[in-house]
């Protein structure tokens, strides 16, 4: 195996041996909470005293910082460089049995005091609709930091450094005969989370996450067709190391190459395929069909108005047949490098790692301290998560991750046996219903497998499945060294929306027999 | 209580850092912010689930130092704050590289009153609300169905200052409540939401009563093949396809050839009659029903914008870059988006009577663009779905995947009926009958 390709198969594993943790001094106080931000313990106590005297059984607050940098580009030319930072304090309360939430941007005693007596307000006002009291699994009391891992801050380096990366990606896929556009970005984020609870908890945490990615178009003028060829789902839990470690160029140049191929390609011929897919794809189809499915609120009817309600019934844990007997996923917010890693979730609850699916049988869902008693269990999973200070924190996808074969498949091993097929690479358009049975994926990168041999590129295919039924016509998942970490930054799920970033590792695998669209020519 | 800044608040935060930025050595420079309060209640399992109400403010400075860009968002409008704002913006810059696509700021000009602001959703009455949603709740019970929903009520202030001496703000409101409801066997869904800027106007009981019925309709749905089928959209389904039309009326990127809207050789389809005569398209900031801030994001004075007239592509939309490029005057707007029909609105009724054998749609679900030359679009029904045999509602029908495009769906010959335009922010949009829709595969979802 090559140097790069090591380095690129290591990287996209998660890089945790690479990651030592890594505080910058400017951010010390901020990690010791005895030495931290007075102003902003001193709001948080303000807030839990003043829902504590006004009736609140249960308070915590969440006071956090935002920082965002973000680096644009076109061709060759930098379109915006942005920097922004958000701070401010979001209370939850519970009044007889039921919720309230306020928030605001000014984080200090006397807005602390009057977030909490609209919070109690609201509650009040909302008690005599809350039929069923809220009842929280018991959590340990946690005073801790916690920072993820990351070797280098991507704040602290040099924005020409940041340009002159981008700059060298976009000539790399411009050099391409054939590409007409590139649009490149990277996008850093930095969350400084405190979390203080009426249970004594007081938690500091900081994470850290890095996002490049880019779009290359080939556009044929004369015909007026063109193609596009995305990789914006790379983003990582890890600091700038990430972009300089891991071989961005030759996937900028490679995406070039395979654009200008798509549009040349050949439409795909609509029937039954055996398809082999990439984890660049199947952690698409992982996050659809099985992320969504095993949120135990969905199956309560608790997103009912919005993102839907679950084919799997509050009952089915421990019973229901998911899929292949190979077939194993896992519930994991310690995963390195994974997008929903933290130390802590936003309720206080240490991160878990949890089997979701275990020899093709749904075995548990992902839970928080209000949902986990609902199903007779006594501690949450750690799934609570706001996307900021001012959103109410509830139930979101932890990084949910299928495990590789125990032993050595390749992905030569899936293409064998395959007379007729198709390989699946990238992000394409991804759509399920509101109970996550029937779906319908593309793919950024499409070719035919034949005889077990990969060949030509085709355009215009889709794959459409029920999940179970793709789950149980899973026959090959590859091994180990197969295994990588994708993910979505912008998960939308909640009213008012939320958005969660959120990683799923995999290897490769096969579908047997999955109906293929050729979706131009329907 | 922190509540909207005032217009005089507004601007001089932003003339404060403006002052700054020039102070730091930007040559010219804008500043912008957003004032906001937002309170909602969800509920779900006919019982209130979370509630809350959140304030922010967020101010964004661009500035230009010999042409090079830099742009900083913060939260903090203390003093230290700005002026740290207005400085990182000048650091960004100065290390940045020449922007290419750099137009001097707007400098002053007058800007219409804008309409679309009601002080009752700026200010929601936390114990009025609980009573309105009571109501529904109760309708939920009574017809012994599961109702889940949410009621939001947003008020925001914009303000925007310019080195070059443009000054503008403009308040702006939207409330809104959707509902869905269940049946208890777990065969029948049903939605309806509306939206309005002024909370009073919100008919909450209607909502409630919609979603009821459609969910009592729509038990025990029976499979149907998956093919291409007659339909009749409710503005709903409309307006869950309509956004990636919509989305698409940009001038740059037809001319630069990766758009619906781009031609052979270089060319764009403005001018070519796309869509069915008898459906218009345009942006309005004086809508009555659908009134939007009276600006683009540029800054440009926003006025009534045909977009599609009488079917024929008529403008796609010109930023101040692009249309500097391209010798021409920068579009006012998109704001927002009226569809109408020019002829008197068939009701939804007549419609279903004039269809021998066809599908009756409430809404669409996960819709994604598949292929952006067509307008191919995915997605599923969702939330009532009926059939209808020799212009009558025959029975519900199982969810459905469609892969459709939209620019064969509004063509010409496609387009049977029209109906009334409905707000469904930031859309007016009516029912549509169409000759021909094609679905590709069944949902089990309910």
């Amino acid at each position: 195996m090559a140097p790069e390709a090591t380095r690129r198969e290591f990287i996209a594993a998660g890089g945790a041996a690479i990651a030592a943790t890594c505080v910058p001094a400017w951010a010390a106080a901020w990690q010791n909470p005895s030495a931290g931000d007075p102003a902003r313990a001193e709001a948080a106590e303000a807030a839990l005293s003043r829902a504590a005297a006004l009736g609140a059984t249960y308070a915590d607050i969440r006071i956090n910082r935002y920082r965002r940098e973000s680096i644009a580009t076109r061709e060759r030319q930098v379109q915006n460089v942005s920097r922004s930072t958000s701070r401010g304090l979001g209370l939850r309360v519970l009044v007889n049995g039921a919720w309230g939430f306020a928030a605001t941007n000014r984080v200090d005693p006397a807005a602390a005091r009057a977030a909490a007596e609209q919070a109690v307000a609201i509650a009040r006002a909302n008690a005599a609709l809350a039929t069923r009291k809220v009842i929280l699994a018991d959590a340990d009391k946690v005073v801790t930091t916690w920072t993820s891992a990351f070797k280098r801050d991507p704040f602290e380096v040099p924005l020409d450094a940041k340009i002159a990366f981008l700059m060298k990606l976009n000539e790399a896929a411009l050099a391409v005969a054939g590409v007409s556009f590139i649009n490149s970005q990277v996008l850093f984020v930095d969350e400084q989370k405190y979390f203080a609870s009426s249970e004594g908890s007081r938690i500091t945490q900081r994470l850290v996450r890095t996002y490049p990615q880019f779009s290359v178009t080939a556009s044929d003028r004369a015909s007026g067709d063109f193609q596009s060829r995305p990789v914006v789902d790379r983003a990582q839990l890890v600091g700038y190391e990430y972009v300089e470690d891991y071989p961005w160029l030759s996937d900028a140049e490679k995406a070039g190459h395979e654009v200008v191929e798509k549009l040349k390609a050949k439409p795909v011929a609509p029937g039954k395929y055996d398809i082999v897919v990439d984890p660049s794809q199947l952690f698409l189809a992982i996050h659809e069909s099985v992320g969504h499915s095993t949120e135990l609120d969905r199956a309560f009817g608790w997103e009912a108005n919005m993102a839907g309600t679950s084919f799997l019934k509050p009952g089915d844990a421990g019973k229901l047949k998911f899929g292949a007997a190979i077939v194993n996923l896992v519930g994991d917010r310690t995963q390195p490098g994974g997008l929903a890693t933290t130390g802590f979730d936003d309720e206080g609850v240490k991160s878990d790692r949890w089997p979701i699916v275990r020899d093709g049988i749904f075995v548990d869902w992902q839970t928080t301290r209000e949902l986990a008693p609902l199903v007779g269990q006594a501690r949450s999973h750690g799934c609570l998560h706001s996307d900021s200070w001012s959103s109410v924190p509830f139930p979101r996808m932890p990084n949910v991750s299928l495990q590789p074969a125990a032993t050595a498949v390749s992905l030569d091993d899936l293409f064998s046996g395959i007379k007729r097929g198709l390989f699946v690479e990238g992000r394409g358009v991804s759509s399920i219903d509101q109970q996550r049975y029937n779906f319908q994926f593309g793919g950024a990168v499409i070719r035919e497998i034949t005889d077990g041999k990969l060949g030509a590129m085709v355009k215009d295919a889709a794959y459409q499945s029920r999940t179970p039924d793709f789950w149980a016509s899973c026959d090959g998942i590859g091994g180990p060294s197969t295994y990588r970490l994708w993910g979505t930054s912008a998960d939308g799920k909640g009213e008012p929306g939320q958005t969660n970033a959120v990683s799923h590792g995999c290897p490769p695998a096969r579908f047997r027999q999955v109906t293929v669209l050729n979706t131009a020519a329907l | 209580m922190a509540v909207m800044l005032e217009r005089g608040e507004a601007l001089e935060i932003c003339e404060t850092v403006l002052a700054h930025a020039k102070a730091g050595g930007a040559e010219d420079a804008s500043v912008s912010l957003q004032s906001s309060v937002l309170s909602h209640a969800r509920f779900a399992d006919n019982r209130i689930s979370t509630s809350g109400r959140s304030e922010d403010l967020d101010i964004t400075v661009t500035v230009w130092v010999g042409r090079r860009r830099g742009s900083v968002t913060g939260n903090d409008a203390g003093a230290g704050a700005l002026k740290t704002l207005a400085d990182e913006a000048v650091q960004i810059a100065r290390v940045s590289p020449v922007h290419r696509e750099y137009v001097p700021t707007l400098g002053p000009v007058t800007y219409p009153e804008s309409r679309g602001f009601a002080a009752a959703t700026a200010d929601v009455d936390v114990a009025a609300r609980a009573a309105r949603l009571k109501l529904v709740l109760d309708a939920c019970n009574d017809a012994k169905v599961t109702g889940a929903g949410f009621h939001s009520a947003r008020a925001s202030a914009i303000a925007a200052a310019t080195a070059n001496g443009n000054r503008r703000y403009f308040r702006s409101s939207e409330a809104g409540l959707s509902v869905t409801a269940r049946s208890a066997d777990g065969t029948g869904s049903g939605y309806y939401s509306a939206d309005h800027f002024d909370l009073a106007r919100l008919d909450t009981a209607r909502i409630g009563q919609e979603a009821v019925g459609k969910a009592v309709r729509s038990r025990e749905p029976k499979p149907i093949e998956p093919s291409t089928h007659p339909v009749i959209l409710e503005p709903q389904a409309v307006a869950d396809l309509l956004g990636f039309l919509t989305n698409s009326f940009d001038a740059r990127t037809a001319d630069e050839g990766r758009s619906p809207f781009s031609s052979k050789d270089g060319k764009t389809r403005v001018g070519e009659k796309l869509f069915n005569e008898r459906l218009s398209i345009y942006s309005d900031p004086m809508h009555a029903e659908m009134p939007a801030t009276p600006s683009t994001s540029d800054g440009i004075p926003a006025a009534r914008l045909p977009i599609v007239t009488n079917g024929v592509l008529e403008n796609l939309e010109y930023s101040r870059y692009w249309a500097q490029e391209r010798k021409r005057e920068p579009t006012a707007g998109p704001v927002n988006y009226i569809v109408e029909s020019s002829q008197p609105a068939v009701s939804l009724d007549d419609m279903i009577k004039a269809t021998n054998r066809g599908l009756l749609i409430s809404r669409f679900w996960y819709v994604r663009l598949v292929d952006p030359r067509t307008l191919i679009l995915t997605g599923l029904t969702r939330d009532g779905l009926w059939w209808i045999d020799k212009g009558r509602i025959s029975h519900p029908v199982r969810n459905l995947r469609f892969n459709q495009s939209v620019l064969a769906m509004l063509a010409p010959w496609n387009v049977e009926a029209i109906g009334a335009s409905r707000r469904l922010s930031p859309l007016m949009v009516p029912a549509l009958k169409l000759g021909a829709f094609t679905f590709t595969s069944v949902s089990d979802a309910i």
